[in-house]
């Protein structure tokens, strides 16, 4: 019996490592030559590196009616999605870039609903605004789903917009990659046409078959596989995957501990390799392991990268303290119903 | 803008400092806050503290990471405000998010108080080349007095701050207001070298000096022009000198580096003894009971036998000298038979002859009054050991005219400054005569009342004026420091370490002034009027600054005065030959 451990600490949800079976479809894009690829270096074209993430806070579920008699369930919510743009070379000092918190109102439809400003006793602490949205549906949890996907739109438009094109014919392929983003988590809804590189922390699938998932132990600190295409087997969603090694496993964890998975927008048809995203794939390896935390600074080390870490700190931040805005929202609620707060 | 993450009090607060901007240590600052009932509230105050840090990282290890270009990072600015004035008097604090702003103009004044200063003059240059003013009234004994100040001797640079602020004194004008110019005078020891004998002469590297330190600084014009003070060595300055040892006609004034212009100064036996100085020359006389009263009594016997003459020396009729052991020594008898005692040696023998030889070893009873022999060799024993470095200057064989002629006179007509040189006494003698010429101001001052101000500039407190012990020095400076300020006599003293100082003396000056500080002695209680901070400061100023602490600004202030326009050795006299060898010969001619 051999046991070892999951890299995560066991307070994190589900840990590192699940590996589930997949069934969908894989197809060799790259080659079918199923060997570790060499890092490649960083190539000087490439000036910019966005890393993007999101973060969400539900801060009060509310009930409303509003002047017509209508009823129903809502909930003041803040969501902030930012970048940290750096330099892949390090010549510049990194910087944030749009860590702003947006504040919505999301509500059951059929409500007529004002936007709410909640002003502050003290000048200096600033106004909160809520922008009225409509939720799916009058479920409980629709104003939450609702954040959610506000945020990721927001997230997807951001990362985006700062990204370098990918051209995804064969004819145009010389549009070079100067700006990459790297998205935090797994890739979500269409594909806008950004070189974004999705980065999966954890393994909860086990997408190569049991005759490949060898070569994730076997990789280098660096190192990747080869680009495959892949397409679930329940609906039409397609990525290109591969795997990149972060740091060498302790003796003590599980040999995929390291491994993260990437991801990149993929054409439905698997016939063509847009040079940006084998690219992509070479510079990922030494781009990560210079991004990769250290274990005493962060238990994620090394798949939560020292620019996302930094990036949710200041989230956190900009959404400001849960307790106050809640006081400051029971205090608006006071003035508005004329009770002494 | 005054920060939310540190405690913001009336008292001293914390504030960022915005890209691009620059503020450092001993700068003034401004800070507006509002009521809520909308009045304004303003707030002045000095930094006294600067700190950059990076914020939103935890590890000190990220640093690496934000150079590299990995971890975004800002880079905190921020400094501490020790506020000196709040405007109105509303001790509200500042808010955090408050505007901080360079304190200029008239901010400037308001930060120091200059407002509330009827009269002022320069106390120096603040770091950013504006000037601090010292308010008159807290100097001339109006409000309050005295000037002291601490300081490592050598980096301290003690004695030319306080020659600085004689110079500023003189002449920024803030006497002329009260046409007070032509009567205000100092009085200088010169204790340590022969520094001090060339205050009347310019100085040749200033110039060189003071425009090195203006290219610097980036200063638009030299320090003395924004002092608003001329670059001129002091005025109407006479030098006074003990004279060298030695008997005859010849007065030469002990100097060595300079040769003309220094006028030597002695006492004659009479005065001596009718001016009862004879206690200033046992510094520590009241060290044993049984000794003070016979250096009680002894004084009032010279007094008596002083009194009703007024030739230099004095005579006595019931001493013959035994010539033999003094045949060095120039015995006269005059007319009557009576014995003329001419030197301070000869006195010193009379006294020996009168408390231990007379009647066979028993000493003449009315002047012995029963004492202890043991205590009475003491006291001659000590009188011996001070002869030769007093018995230049108490001299009896001089025609009173010359006596009159050669006897001090701080308060000549004509005289602005008085610089007495006794660098090259022995200690005792030094005591002697810093405590006969004050004690002389002093009670001319107790006759004549507060006409005019007399500054005393006086080296080494520590020396003259103890914590432990009790002297008749100390006594004088006592008066001087406890009541002198109302007579008119304001004591500017300096010392190494204050804490060695008596309290009294220390306590009573309303200006304050630090040099560089032992640490060790910047913890001591002397020195708790400056904040921490400081303090701490305190151990690496340089020459040339200071921490002036004026009663009108809570918090010391951090000042660099400029080089001194008058020459302080000889090397540094701007060359004039002609006059000073005239000069020299005329001293030696005795014109």
């Amino acid at each position: 019996m051999r046991i070892r451990l999951d890299p995560w600490p066991v307070d994190m949800e589900g840990g590192q490592l699940g590996l589930k079976r997949f069934e969908g479809e894989l197809i060799d894009i790259e080659t079918p030559r199923w060997a570790a690829v060499a890092p490649r270096p960083i190539p000087a074209r490439l000036g910019t590196v966005y890393v993007v993430d999101g973060k969400r806070r539900m801060e009060s579920r509310v009930f409303i009616e509003d002047g017509d008699g209508a009823a129903g369930m809502g909930g003041f919510g803040a969501y902030v999605v930012g970048a940290v743009e750096l330099c892949p070379h390090g010549t510049r000092p990194a910087t944030l870039r749009e860590v702003r918190a947006q504040r919505l109102l999301a509500h059951a439809p059929g409500l007529r609903v004002d936007p709410c400003l909640l002003s502050p006793r003290d000048p200096h602490t600033g106004r909160l605004q809520y922008a009225p949205v409509v939720a799916d549906s009058a479920e409980p949890l629709a104003p939450l789903h609702k954040l959610q996907q506000v945020m990721l739109a927001a997230e997807q438009e951001l990362s985006h917009g700062l990204a370098s094109r990918v051209p995804f014919d064969e004819e145009d392929d010389r549009e070079a990659l100067t700006a990459l983003t790297i998205q935090d988590g797994t890739l979500r809804s269409q594909n806008l046409g950004g070189a974004v590189v999705g980065c999966v922390k954890t393994m909860q699938t086990q997408y190569l078959p049991p005759d490949r998932a060898g070569l994730l132990t076997d990789l280098k600190p660096g190192e990747r596989t080869p680009i495959l295409h892949m397409r679930y087997e329940n609906n039409r969603i397609t990525r290109f995957i591969w795997y990149v090694r972060l740091c060498e496993a302790a003796f003590y964890q599980h040999p995929m501990s390291g491994v993260m998975r990437l991801e990149m927008y993929a054409p439905e048809e698997p016939d063509f390799l847009p040079p940006i995203v084998r690219t992509v794939a070479n510079v990922s390896g030494p781009l990560l392991c210079r991004l990769a935390s250290q274990p005493y600074k962060d238990p994620r080390a090394p798949q939560n990268l020292i620019p996302t870490a930094a990036l949710e700190h200041a989230m956190t931040r900009a959404m400001g303290s849960a307790d106050l805005v809640t006081r400051r929202l029971r205090a608006h609620i006071a003035r508005e119903l004329g009770v002494a707060s | 803008m005054v920060l939310g993450t540190e405690d913001a009090t009336p008292v001293s607060f914390w504030f960022a400092v915005t890209p691009g901007a620059s503020v450092g240590m001993d700068d003034l600052v401004a800070v507006r806050t509002q009521k809520p009932d909308g009045s304004p509230v303003h707030f002045y105050g000095i930094v006294d503290h600067v700190r950059t840090r990076h914020e939103g990282v935890t590890f000190d290890s990220d640093v690496q990471d934000v150079v590299a270009g990995l971890l975004p990072a800002s880079v905190s600015y921020a400094a501490r405000v020790l506020v000196t004035r709040v405007s109105p008097e509303n001790f509200i604090p500042p808010q955090p998010g408050d505007e901080v702003r360079h304190a200029r103009g008239e901010d400037l004044r308001l930060a120091l108080s200059a407002d509330k200063m009827k009269r002022s003059f320069p106390g120096g240059l603040l770091a950013d080349g504006q000037v601090l003013p010292l308010n008159y009234q807290f100097v001339n004994g109006e409000q309050g007095g005295h000037i002291n100040i601490s300081g490592i001797s050598g980096v301290a640079t003690k004695t030319s701050y306080a020659l600085f602020l004689l110079h500023a004194i003189f002449r920024s004008g803030v006497l002329d207001t009260h046409g007070e110019g032509h009567r205000t005078r100092a009085l200088i020891f010169n204790v340590k070298g022969e520094d001090l004998l060339f205050l009347d002469q310019p100085n040749r590297e200033v110039d060189p000096v003071e425009r090195g330190v203006q290219a610097a600084k980036g200063l638009a014009t030299g320090r003395y022009d924004l002092l608003g003070l001329p670059a001129t060595p002091f005025r109407d300055v006479q030098f006074l000198a003990p004279p060298k040892a030695g008997a005859g006609d010849v007065i030469v004034p002990d100097v060595e580096q300079r040769s003309g212009g220094v006028t030597p100064f002695v006492f004659s036996l009479r005065e001596f003894c009718q001016r009862r100085m004879l206690p200033y020359v046992f510094p520590d006389g009241n060290a044993s009971l049984n000794l003070g009263f016979v250096i009680g009594n002894i004084e009032e016997k010279l007094a008596r036998l002083a009194a009703g003459d007024d030739a230099p020396y004095l005579t006595v009729e019931d001493w013959q000298p035994d010539t033999e052991t003094l045949l060095s020594e120039d015995v006269r008898f005059d007319d009557m038979g009576k014995t003329r005692i001419q030197t301070f040696a000869q006195l010193i023998s009379y006294l020996e002859y009168k408390l231990l030889e007379q009647n066979d070893g028993e000493g003449d009873p009315k002047w012995v009054l029963k004492q202890n022999q043991g205590t009475l060799r003491a006291f001659v024993r000590r009188l011996r050991g001070v002869q030769k470095h007093l018995a230049p200057l108490v001299r009896g064989d001089l025609t009173p005219a010359r006596a009159a002629q050669y006897r001090p006179d701080l308060l000549k007509a004509g005289v602005q400054t008085s610089v007495v040189d006794i660098h090259k006494l022995g200690a005792h003698a030094q005591s002697f005569v810093v405590g006969v010429l004050l004690r002389e101001l002093f009670e001319h001052k107790e006759r004549y009342g507060r006409q005019d101000t007399v500054f005393v500039v006086l080296d080494e407190l520590n020396k003259y004026a103890p914590r432990e012990g009790d002297s008749p020095i100390k006594d004088v400076l006592l008066d001087i420091a406890e009541r002198g300020r109302s007579l008119g006599i304001i004591l500017i003293g300096a010392q190494q370490t204050a804490s060695e100082v008596e309290r009294r003396i220390v306590s009573n000056a309303a200006i304050r002034v630090v040099g560089r500080l032992d640490l060790a002695e910047a913890e001591r209680p002397e020195y708790r009027f400056l904040p921490q901070s400081f303090r701490a400061r305190a151990g690496i100023l340089q020459p040339g600054t200071m921490l002036v602490s004026q009663p009108d600004v809570p918090n010391p202030v951090l000042v660099n005065y400029p080089f001194p326009a008058w020459a302080t050795r000889r090397d540094e006299v701007a060359e004039e030959v002609g006059q000073a060898t005239e000069d020299a010969g005329n001293d030696w001619l005795g014109l």
